[in-house]
């Protein structure tokens, strides 16, 4: 190796530096293996430097890359995928540094650093995420200038500063490349993130499913209206429909379990008010959107499925922007197919004997006495209303912490013995019932209400407002929502979750410090909602600026797209941008007029001046002071102390060295102290 | 002029058609129009070459998979950061220029040396008052041909190998001067060619270059060799005509001391008793004035007399004797001490030298150039 080619000291820190800070962001999606293997490469490489170890030898250095690579497929299972990738990257990345010593492997890791920063962009486009990585290249192109800067000293900050300079002069053409840039659909399919849990929602419904979600307080999606925000009772938030019932739930229809004609979604007539709005759904690693009844959505890649929701052909994986019409007064299947009405009348035959019992009970009370006109579609009404107000007079509770009910015939334990459940107990037992007497009903999971935030009028809607309901099918009125939550704690649907286990005392118990048990607190509160209106509009802005969302911002700003007219555009920018900077450069400063201690002298003439003294031409400053002392005789010692110390300085330099810049500082802050009080 | 970007190869015999022979000579004559000879140079955009180093196509390399990753992942801040990126690529073209713009190179002095040793060429640079200079490596470039292959693009897509390769920094309005050594070819005189002065800083993906001429020219003597001396009629006299004051010979008797005798010469006898300073002076015999001769060496070839002719220099200098030079059409009188001994091997390094490079001799000389000989 030659000399030359040596990695300079003061490159090292700032390498091990940027290494440090590249890890911070991805610690949550990695093993903590990983990061114990950087801490051994960072002391490694640090006792090396102190001489106190040798770094590692060939055959140790392969070791060590087949360990980390069987470390990784033992904790993903495999080596493919997104996840096992960026760990494997990492990984290497820190082994990087035990065998880095020339310039040439610096440059590896500083492009590789890079290279890591756009990785963490593939989890999260959060704006936290964002600056973070802003500082990430700051810190990492200082380091690459560190690497050419021999005789610079550890504590040099000088490539910080030019490091800064460069990225602020790259960004403005960095923004014009950002808009004019085609946005192409990928090129081949790319590796998903097949090993982040699957958040939200779950396509199986069993007893104690939601009230889990409901423990937490992240944010499953944002949605933007264009008009009035509807009532906070009525924002429920489809997501699924779950029409079969077996032993461990609710769930959703198999594709395959869907015959081929009952796939197409029929027809339905848009009636009624629209109301349009757009939704900012957080990775789910699911494919259902959630939005209001009736919904359509016009993106490409949205599907809308044969009950009635939005489902997404690819996996949501990263942040997605849907456009969404809804309207809540269409009429969903006036009619019902056989197959349909077989299958959303479907249950099992042994199970939960008394709950049927007790179903057919009330269906005989509500029924008897009604002609037989009435059976028909007001009978079903009213056989809805007898089971709701069963659940309202009887001593049901709604509760966060259901007690677990018995594996086997569970609902007969709810509805007998413990009487304490959460939604989608409620939903559960409700839909039994139902289809006991043999309604059409199902299953609806999804989230109601939300937080409207006042900033920017949007609905933030946290994973603690799922809930699920019913939707039974009325003959004339296709299929109607029922939620029995709302007869047991009317409280849930009106105001919200908080509000309706407040006495329990159970909303959030779990996360002690989330910044939304201090609502009461009005800063920290509006601190948060200021904080979550930015970052609605970060998200709808980046993730919204797709191939669409680009063809009209160009619409807008250009007055239309052209090839010329980018070409002029990114042309006429790196022009601009390249003089502006050969002209900071390059052009040169004049020197100081004055400088030492004949600045300070003229800064104090100034400020007298400032103060009020007349300016003389051709006077000496003594005979300046002369005068000044006449015009402020309160301060004449001050004064003539000051203007004799500075004459001495100027003039007559010590004989012994003095600290100039110290003698600078106590003539300035005297200075300052005579302005005050002139 | 006679410039040869790349050192020390004579080139007459090659083919002359040969592409990079052709790009060769067509790169030399476009450097000699834009960056002519002169003793001190400053660097400004006329003369500064700039091109991404091979650091720089790897992150080109790096930019590209980003962009492939940012469109498959459709992430728009990926592209976001990979524009910031490619731009701060574009942005370090001019920082890497304004690192060697400004800069100003001087020829401080050549020294003399002998055939195939070191002679030291000094190297003065100068900062930019409101601008630094880092990173900057000055050195000369290895003709291709010397390392036995060639390869056509080294220059642009590379560095040159580099012989005596020095970095350095300046910070704003600093000076510093350095001193390389290189190893000289043949007697007369010697250009290392142009200094290759390079940097890549600040980020390591641009190459920025030069070569500047700065006239550096050392004058290179014969290679010291002893050879059997033939004596012929002409060569010396055989009266022994004694000349005082001018040999080391015979003791000839005292006169009073002058300042600059050696001390050897003191009578220091004459001092103890407590005379005058005085200096004893010796007569040398006219016969042993040495004259080094032409002629004395017949048998050999031009080349070697010059070198057998240098040696007795030497070794006469070594003895502090006096000789004087006779050259065919050239003569210089008898005299000791340094100046001679310079004086002497200089008219040995340029015998024959014709070249319009001796026409330099003069002006190198009078500037003060060329420092004591070795």
């Amino acid at each position: 190796m030659k000399q030359a080619d040596q990695l300079p000291r003061g490159a090292l820190a700032w390498i091990i530096v940027a290494q440090a800070l590249l890890l911070v962001p991805h610690v949550p999606h990695i093993p903590l293996w990983v990061v114990a293997v950087y801490l051994c490469a960072f002391a490694w490489r640090v006792q090396a430097f102190r001489g106190r170890m040798e770094l590692p030898g060939r055959w140790v250095k392969v070791v060590m890359a087949v360990a980390v690579a069987g470390g990784v497929v033992l904790s993903y299972g495999s080596l493919l995928g997104l996840e096992p990738m960026v760990a494997y990257l990492l990984t290497s990345f820190a082994l990087k540094l035990t065998e880095m010593n020339t310039r040439k492997d610096a440059y590896v890791v500083v492009f590789l650093g890079y290279f890591v920063c756009l990785v963490g962009f593939l989890f999260t486009q959060d704006l936290l995420l964002v600056v973070y990585s802003l500082i990430l290249v700051w810190v990492l192109t200082a380091a690459l200038i560190s690497v050419h800067r021999r005789s610079a000293s550890l504590r040099d900050m000088r490539h910080l500063k030019l490091s800064a300079t460069m990225l602020m002069q790259a960004f403005p053409l960095m923004l014009v490349l950002f808009f004019l840039f085609p946005r192409i659909p990928p090129l081949w399919v790319v590796p998903l993130k097949s090993h982040s849990a699957k958040t939200g929602m779950s396509d199986r419904l069993q007893p104690g499913d939601v009230s889990r979600l409901s423990q937490s307080d992240e944010v499953a999606f944002r949605a933007s209206f264009e008009g009035e925000i509807p009532p906070k009772n009525e924002l429920y938030w489809r997501g699924l429909v779950m029409s079969a019932l077996d032993e461990s739930g609710w769930r959703t229809l198999r594709y395959y379990e869907v015959p081929a004609s009952e796939r197409v979604k029929p027809r339905v007539d848009t009636i009624g008010p629209r109301i349009d709005y757009s939704v900012i759904l957080n990775p789910t690693q699911q494919n259902w959107l959630f939005s209001l009844r009736h919904a359509q959505s016009k993106k490409p890649g949205i599907m809308n499925l044969a009950d009635h929701r939005l489902y997404s052909a690819v996996i949501v994986e990263s942040k997605l922007l849907y456009d969404v019409s809804s309207w809540p007064e269409a009429i969903l299947d006036p009619t019902l197919s056989e197959w349909r009405r077989e299958i959303e009348t479907q249950l099992d035959p042994v199970s939960n004997p008394r709950t049927r019992a007790l179903a057919r009970s009330l269906w005989q009370d509500s029924v008897i006495g009604q002609t037989d006109l009435l059976r028909g579609e007001l009978g079903t009404r009213a056989f809805v209303n007898t089971v709701l107000s069963y659940f309202r007079e009887n001593a049901f509770f709604y509760t966060l912490q259901p007690p677990r009910l018995a594996d086997s015939d569970s609902m007969d334990d709810f509805l007998f013995n413990s009487r304490r459940g959460f939604c989608e107990h409620y939903a559960y037992a409700f839909a039994v019932m139902m289809r006991s007497v043999g309604v059409p009903t199902r299953v609806v999971g999804g989230y109601l209400g939300g937080e409207i935030n006042p900033v920017n009028r949007t609905v933030i809607v946290h994973q603690f407002d799922a809930h699920a309901w019913n939707e039974v099918w009325i003959e004339g009125e296709g299929w109607v929502r029922v939620d029995p939550t709302a007869a047991v704690s009317p409280d849930r649907i009106l105001y919200g979750l908080e509000q309706a286990v407040a006495a329990e005392g159970s909303f959030l118990s779990d996360t002690p410090l989330s910044p939304l048990r201090f609502r009461g607190v009005d800063w920290v509160n509006s601190l948060r909602l200021r904080y979550d209106a930015l970052t609605y509009r970060w998200q709808s802005w980046v993730v919204g600026f797709d191939g669409r969302g680009q063809e009209s911002f160009l619409r807008d700003v250009l007055g239309g797209v052209s090839v010329r007219k980018s070409i002029t555009v990114l042309l006429g920018t790196g022009v601009l941008t390249m003089a502006m900077v050969s002209a900071f450069l390059l052009w040169r400063r004049k020197p100081p007029l004055r400088t030492g201690f004949a600045a300070e002298l003229y800064r104090f003439q100034q400020m007298l001046y400032r103060r009020g003294l007349a300016q003389v031409a051709g006077e000496s400053s003594a005979q300046m002071t002369v005068r000044a002392q006449a015009h402020w005789p309160k301060h004449a010692a001050e004064l003539s102390a000051l203007h004799r110390q500075l004459e001495r300085m100027t003039y007559a330099p010590a004989a012994e060295p003095v600290d100039s810049n110290k003698v600078k500082r106590t003539l300035r802050a005297r200075l300052r102290r005579l302005q005050l009080v002139l | 002029m006679s410039f040869q970007p790349y050192v020390g190869v004579d080139r007459r015999h090659e083919e002359r058609w040969r592409l990079g022979n052709v790009l060769r000579e067509r790169t030399r004559r476009f450097l000699d129009k834009r960056i002519p000879r002169a003793r001190s140079v400053t660097l400004d955009q006329r003369r500064v070459f700039i091109f991404p180093s091979a650091t720089g196509f790897f992150f080109m390399l790096c930019l590209l998979i980003m962009l492939i990753a940012s469109i498959n992942y459709q992430n728009n801040m990926g592209y976001g950061l990979t524009f910031l990126l490619a731009n701060i690529f574009v942005i370090a073209v001019v920082h890497s220029y304004a690192n060697l713009a400004g800069l100003t190179l001087t020829a401080v002095a050549a020294e003399d040396a002998f055939a195939q040793q070191h002679a030291a060429f000094r190297i003065r640079a100068t900062a930019d008052s409101g601008r630094g200079h880092y990173s900057i490596k000055i050195g000369w470039a290895i003709a291709k041909e010397e390392k036995g292959r060639r390869r056509l693009g080294v220059g642009l897509f590379s560095s040159p190998s580099m012989r005596e390769c020095q970095e350095l920094d300046l910070d704003p309005g600093e000076t510093e001067e350095r001193e390389f050594h290189l190893q000289v070819g043949e007697r007369g005189w010697y250009r290392p060619g142009r200094v290759h002065v390079e940097s890549v800083y600040p980020l390591g993906l641009l190459r920025c270059w030069t070569w500047v001429d700065l006239d550096l020219c050392a004058l290179v003597y014969p290679q010291p060799k002893a050879a059997p001396v033939q004596q012929t009629a002409g060569s010396a006299g055989e009266d022994g005509l004694q000349v005082a004051g001018h040999g080391d010979d015979e003791f000839a008797g005292v006169r009073d001391y002058r300042p600059g005798d050696s001390p050897k010469r003191v009578y220091w006898r004459g001092v103890a008793k407590g005379q005058e300073m005085q200096s004893k002076e010796f007569a040398a015999v006219m016969s042993d004035t040495r004259w080094l001769d032409w002629d004395s060496f017949a048998g050999l070839n031009d080349e070697a007399r010059l070198s057998a002719l240098c040696h007795e220099v030497l070794s006469y200098h070594k003895r502090e004797l006096s000789f004087g030079l006779r050259l065919p059409g050239k003569e210089i009188s008898p005299a000791s001490g340094d100046r001679q001994r310079r004086l002497v091997l200089r008219t040995l390094a340029t015998y024959g030298k014709t070249s319009e490079e001796q026409a330099s001799e003069a002006d190198a000389v009078s500037d003060g150039l060329v420092r004591q000989p070795v």
